[in-house]
């Protein structure tokens, strides 16, 4: 190499860049609590929610029937209702009271009303009616005896129609025939749906607790040391912003492809994404999660603050994503908060590819959202490093040479002495 | 004597508050803001008009019936017609619909002739709640057309409507949803959430301002100022915070039941209760964690752990006894879990307060767990060790 290049200013810079990225590296490993959330908590907090929404769907549901037809048309149907996925009769009630009091004790959460004159409008050409009273405290038992009620009376339905207009019409009882295909998620399961919303904010929180936990380590070791950190780099506000970033983007190339390849893999949600695509994708995103990290970091003053300041965070964006309540009904006002997220556009364009098998090209738009956010992010950390945390460091330094024992000082009094 | 120590350590509780700025964001600020966001973002109260796509492989007067019909549906909104299957699976694929509906070739024919053909509608489940909506959108649509086909023949052998109607649908099914008729999301989702957030607020909280004391170092002396009795420093430490974040609480539950509506069909006093039960029940167990680990960071990181789980495993989402029985027995281990029960028998559903009575026994048990073991606390409190 000549000494012209070996004297330049880019080279310098580059080099300056990748002392600050080894010594990143280095603190991360060092530090227990940051390897923690970096490595530990992608590992096991994946598999622990995959753990819990596994049974994927509501199964037997458990319903009380008043049958105050008894005939053999209201025991078919009840037998059928028993014999769906999703309800299993567990009792008969002799009147509306005793099943109440049924429904009040929690030993079921609906309750199958046949009337009295059911068969026999039935029979008589007339509608037979049949009420369904559910538990509202959870959206899915509705959901599962709603439908097992529908199917149940529609099947009954169509075979009766069936029987009744063939010899007048000559045709069947349904004419048109229709069917459902559930693509996406096949098993129509929750743990499918929700599941894969929430890997990539997993990689989006670890990350920002880890960059917090390591800024508040060097905040508490600036207080120690009269404003100083004996582990930093000396370097420009760049060429920190950029080596920290090459580290946790080395960090994360195996959290990135455990998360977003094998859990899926692991607990069989829907894997119809191309790997390499997936993580195309996930390359912007990682560079501005940690970027985004390097911005909010500035609030951090201890290294256990994260819990309280990040943490909660985590719901939000959840909500965000639209995995609960979809995003094309949110206000437009939430619908642009999520849209500074990165793992809102993560998110949506991960669940795409994995569970449509949508390629690059189809999630374009989230791909390219991604990299705009970059520079945006990138001057918001700058601005951040620049004028808040190294103002603030500067001013610490004046006031600790003045008087050793200020920082400390003003510790203490936080936490109520003196 | 007791009074002066009770006085003391309460005054130095009151003097951590003030001192960070950072508390009076977490108790009172972000539990508001954040009960706003999620109460705000499902105002809407049910899903509906989901964009959906059709292919009409027909073009037939019947099958254009099909798609007007099926755009008058308030469950749907048809953003765009597709001229075949290709097409609309890549507008699934780039996210520019959520489903279609398939019509096929001469469905017009074919169902005149008895022939059966099969319409087939593309769902996708990937959006679990708008999925269920389209569903039911499209089941409705094909059963209007199978209806329309059908009535049309009996007319022509002259039946009257009456008649009609009773064939076409001979068992009509009353579904009632109990205390939310219309099936409002918001009361479902928030009623539960909100709360669970306030819990994990108070977790967070709790285990910070205990954990900070042995890191500073400063645990013998917070010992002292309540006449070395923990429960007093105890006291004196957490309840000025409980003053806060019941307060915090009643303000949320003002916002659910006056601005937002939810129901509320029993005694305020009754769910106001539960909610200043709540809140201690958590402090308690962030105590009771605390004692078992008496270690700022694993301390904390717990109550962590179990504030974000409990959201999954106290059977909001998927219901108690849908999940494994491991999970169910964590959730018992939470307030937040009685707290839910209490809303809905209480609020929700107005029964008898005898039902809700272990519920209400359990969250006030909760508060004399971190008794039993409040010497192993006190322990780590005389020699503290901070690993950072």
């Amino acid at each position: 190499m000549t000494e012209k290049v070996k004297h330049s200013r880019l080279f310098l810079w580059f080099v300056q860049v990748l002392k600050v990225c080894g010594r990143e590296l280095l603190l991360v490993f060092r530090d227990e609590g940051v390897v923690i959330f970096f490595l530990l908590l992608n590992a096991v907090y994946p598999v622990l929610y995959a753990l819990i929404y596994n049974p994927e769907v509501v199964r037997d549901e458990r319903v009380v029937v008043i049958d105050d037809n008894r005939t053999a048309m209201s025991r078919d149907l009840i037998r059928r209702m028993d014999a769906t996925q999703e309800v299993a009769i567990v009792g008969y009630a002799a009147n509306m009271e005793e099943a109440r009091e049924a429904m009040h004790r929690k030993d079921c959460y609906g309750i199958l009303h046949v009337p009295r004159d059911f068969a026999q409008s039935v029979t008589r050409g007339e509608q037979g009616h049949i009420s369904l009273y559910c538990d509202m405290s959870v959206m899915m038992r509705y959901k599962a005896m709603f439908t097992a009620l529908t199917n149940v009376t529609q099947a009954m339905g169509n075979e009766r129609l069936a029987a009744k207009i063939e010899p007048l019409t000559s045709m069947g009882g349904s004419i048109i025939e229709s069917r459902q295909v559930p693509v996406g998620n096949p098993a129509m399961g929750i743990a499918s749906a929700v599941l894969l919303f929430i890997l990539p904010l997993v990689l989006q929180q670890s990350m920002i607790l880890g960059i917090a936990m390591l800024h508040g380590g060097s905040i508490e070791r600036r207080r120690r040391n009269g404003g100083r950190d004996p582990m930093a780099i000396e370097a420009g506000p760049a060429a920190t912003i950029i080596g920290k970033m090459m580290c946790h983007q080395i960090v994360y190339v195996l959290p990135v492809i455990y998360v977003l390849h094998y859990v899926p893999l692991m607990f069989g949600f829907p894997q119809y994404g191309d790997l390499l695509h997936i993580i195309c994708l996930a390359v912007p995103f990682i560079i501005v999660v940690s970027l985004m990290g390097q911005t909010l970091q500035a609030v951090v003053n201890e290294r256990e603050s994260v819990f309280l300041l990040f943490v909660f965070s985590s719901v939000v964006f959840v909500f965000l994503t639209g995995a609960s309540w979809p995003r094309f009904l949110m206000s437009k006002f939430w619908r642009a908060v999520g849209d500074c997220v990165p793992g809102v556009w993560m998110s949506n364009g991960y669940v795409r590819m994995q569970a449509d098998g949508a390629l690059l090209y189809q999630t374009a738009h989230e791909y390219w959202m991604l990299w705009l956010q970059v520079p945006v992010m990138f001057i918001l950390a700058y601005l951040v490093e620049r004028f808040v945390n190294r103002r603030r460091y500067r001013s610490w330094i004046a006031a600790s040479e003045d008087n050793p024992n200020v920082l400390t000082r003003i510790d203490l009094a936080k936490n109520g002495v003196g | 004597m007791i009074t002066k120590y009770i006085g003391r350590s309460f005054k130095r509780g009151c003097v951590q508050l003030v001192r960070r700025p950072m508390y009076f964001l977490l108790i009172v600020i972000m539990p508001i803001l954040c009960c706003w966001f999620l109460m705000d973002l499902v105002k809407g109260g049910s899903v509906q008009r989901v964009p959906v796509g059709i292919v009409d492989l027909d073009n037939s007067i019947l099958s254009r019936q099909v798609s007007r019909t099926l755009n008058g549906l308030q469950q749907v909104n048809i953003r765009h017609h597709y001229a075949n299957y290709a097409e609309a699976r890549d507008a699934v694929q780039r996210g520019e619909v959520l489903g279609f509906f398939l019509i096929p070739e001469n469905l017009e024919e074919h169902a005149l002739g008895g022939r059966q053909p099969v319409v087939s509608y593309y769902v996708n489940y990937a959006y679990y709640a708008p999925a269920s909506m389209q569903y039911k959108g499209f089941k409705t649509m094909s059963l209007l057309a199978n209806g329309a086909i059908v009535q049309t023949a009996l007319r022509t052998v002259g039946l009257p409507n009456e008649v009609i109607a009773a064939t076409l649908q001979p068992y009509q099914t009353h579904v009632h949803a109990l205390n939310n008729p219309f099936t409002n999301y918001n009361f479902y989702l928030n009623s539960t959430f909100v709360p669970c957030f306030l819990s994990l607020f108070i977790l967070l909280v709790t285990a910070f301002s205990l954990g900070l004391e042995l890191k500073s170092g400063l645990s013998r002396q917070w010992l002292k100022t309540a006449g070395d009795s923990m429960f007093l420093a105890l006291v004196g430490k957490l309840v000025p915070q409980t003053v806060l974040f019941t307060v915090v609480g009643w303000f949320i539950q003002w916002m659910m039941f006056s601005c937002y509506d939810f129901p509320l069909n029993c005694n305020p006093w009754n769910m106001l209760s539960a909610m200043f039960l709540l809140v201690v029940a958590n402090q308690s167990i962030a105590v009771l964690f605390f004692c078992f680990v008496p270690n700022f960071r694993y301390g904390t990181m717990l109550c962590t752990l179990l504030g974000m789980v409990s959201f999954s495993f106290s059977g909001f989402s998927l219901p108690t006894e849908s999940l494994y029985p491991w999970v169910q027995s964590l959730g018992w281990v939470m307030p937040i879990k009685y707290y839910f029960l209490i809303m809905v028998d209480q609020a929700l559903n107005g029964i008898d307060l005898y039902y809700s009575r272990i519920y209400y026994a359990a969250l006030i048990g909760f508060t004399i767990l971190p008794m039993l073991l409040s010497w192993h606390l006190k322990k780590e409190c005389l020699n503290p060790v901070y690993v950072p």
